[in-house]
């Protein structure tokens, strides 16, 4: 049977929070960023990294090559977050380290030579950046990462200087945004040197009302003290989001919302991702608040990930156009919420 | 994908261009596109707008002797193509490029993990420090004991440097 997951199940503060991601740039030295590598260069890189887990030891990545990935995977591995849209726009020269339960990710050739994350569910900062300066550590001693004692680790793009660290939590935030008040609390948290973008990162739209909260800044302040300052405000966040879901959970039109929700869910024949997106987020706060019992929250992360449109093509095999996969899609839903 | 002007780097500038309904695709590599004019001014990565951020009108008339010794680019071109070749190039172009990198972070000295290619000099200052800190809550808890083993061990490691 395979592994586990890390998206198969629900975690710490699983009602609010869906995942914690920390992610690590890091660059070589004396060899150009990988925007302005040849494809030599990309091949050198890739050759490095994977030198870096002898073939003779136990390795606890699988070694892939993205070219070798068809579009469907690549689309499916963008949805289980384990690369970005840009890595998998573009294939050739790139390379993916990756863990059985997926939670450990190292993308090579990417924005950044090499781009170390790791994937956690529910609210988790301090075992995710242990784990990724683990891995962090273990490279270290084996490439020579480009870095300056003033300016940290060097990397492609100056808002990554420094820690290089961007660490994440994905919120589930219906209440919130029922309320009209993430828009203000995007401002806020800015000020604060956060973030708050959609759910697959920059300049996506928040679908299910599904929210990616980061730091911005990674030059003058540790690692720890940018995880201690994000943990503080997702923290009030949370506690936010828990207060309003407790007001709204007393009105009638509420209730019917998240019925009508689930009843479209379990008897729909076409399922668009969009509708599903829209659908699945009144559902998922009915079950935190208890309402609903013949599902739970780890069937329902699982449920997001497993109804994506690359997800539904690697399960099938094929490709499939848009009116296949809502047909599959449909189907999925209603027998997991049966 | 390599660049469709070059040939040479991978094409990571994507443009789609509809002219009396007819669509035309270009693919470019970073050199290419930004030669092109293409890629700085659209986007709203803050990364994007860096090579606008750079603020020395004066100096820009300066002649652009220096270059990066890894990659061979001047200041100029890493202005004009709002990223730098090469991690050398943060070094060769340091004091030029520290104004926009202060505007980005608000701040200029890394304060976080160092890594095991540094010289170490960061690395013992930092525990130097944590060791003075610890001393002096000893001290004020008056715990000698632990004092003097503190002591030893911050005597021990600013030698350490000197031998």
């Amino acid at each position: 049977m395979a592994q586990e997951k890390w998206y198969q199940r629900s975690g710490a503060e699983g009602d609010v929070v869906i995942s914690t991601r920390i992610r690590l740039a890091r660059d070589l030295a004396h060899l150009p960023f990988p925007a302005w590598m040849t494809a030599e260069q990309r091949e050198d890189v890739i050759t490095q990294v994977f030198g870096a887990f002898p073939n003779d030891q136990p390795c606890a990545f699988e070694r892939r090559r993205m070219s070798d990935v068809p579009a469907r995977e690549l689309l499916a591995m963008v949805e289980r977050h384990l690369i970005s849209r840009e890595f998998a726009r573009d294939p050739s020269g790139e390379a993916l380290l990756i863990t059985a339960d997926e939670g450990v990710s190292i993308m090579v050739g990417e924005e950044d030579h090499l781009r170390i994350q790791v994937l956690r569910s529910g609210f988790d900062l301090d075992s995710a950046w242990q784990e990724a300066t683990c891995w962090d550590d273990y490279l270290d001693t084996r490439l020579h990462f480009a870095f300056d004692e003033r300016l940290g680790y060097l990397t492609q793009c100056p808002t990554n200087l420094g820690t290089g660290m961007r660490a994440s939590v994905m919120l589930h935030l219906p209440a919130l945004q029922e309320k009209g008040i993430i828009q203000q609390l995007s401002v806020t948290v800015s000020k604060l040197g956060l973030t708050i973008r959609g759910l697959y990162g920059e300049g996506s739209k928040p679908e299910g009302a599904l929210y990616q909260i980061s730091n911005q800044v990674t030059l003058g302040i540790t690692e720890q003290e940018a995880i201690d300052n994000l943990r503080s405000i997702v923290n009030q966040i949370i506690r936010e989001e828990r207060s309003c879901r407790e007001q709204l959970k007393d009105s009638p039109a509420f209730e019917d919302r998240v019925f009508r929700s689930l009843g479209i869910l379990q008897n729909a024949r076409l399922l668009t991702g969009n509708e599903f997106m829209t659908l699945i987020s009144p559902v998922r706060m009915g079950v935190a608040l208890g309402m609903i019992d013949h599902t739970d929250l780890n069937a329902l992360n699982s449920l997001l990930i497993d109804a994506g449109a690359g997800a539904l093509m690697e399960a099938a095999g094929e490709e499939l156009d848009a009116a296949q996969r809502d047909v599959r899609r449909a189907a999925l839903v209603r027998e997991r919420l049966r | 994908m390599l660049c469709d002007h070059c040939g040479k780097y991978a094409a990571t500038t994507h443009v789609k261009k509809t002219v009396n309904g007819k669509t035309t695709e270009l693919h470019l590599c970073a050199h290419c596109a930004a030669q092109q004019g293409i890629g700085t001014n659209f986007g709203f990565d803050l990364g994007d707008f860096w090579g606008s951020l750079f603020a020395e009108p004066a100096k820009r008339t300066q002649e652009d002797t220096v270059r990066c010794p890894d990659c061979g680019r001047s200041f100029r071109e890493i202005a004009d193509q709002g990223r730098p070749g090469c991690s050398t190039c943060y070094l060769t172009f340091y004091d030029r490029l520290l104004p926009s990198i202060q505007r980005i972070h608000g701040k200029t000295q890394h304060t976080g993990k160092v890594a095991a290619q540094a010289d170490g000099t960061v690395k013992k200052e930092r525990e130097l420090q944590a060791l003075r800190d610890k001393l002096n809550a000893c001290i004020a808890e008056q715990d000698y004991e632990t004092c003097a083993q503190l002591r030893d061990q911050i005597r021990a490691l600013e030698q350490e440097g000197e031998a």
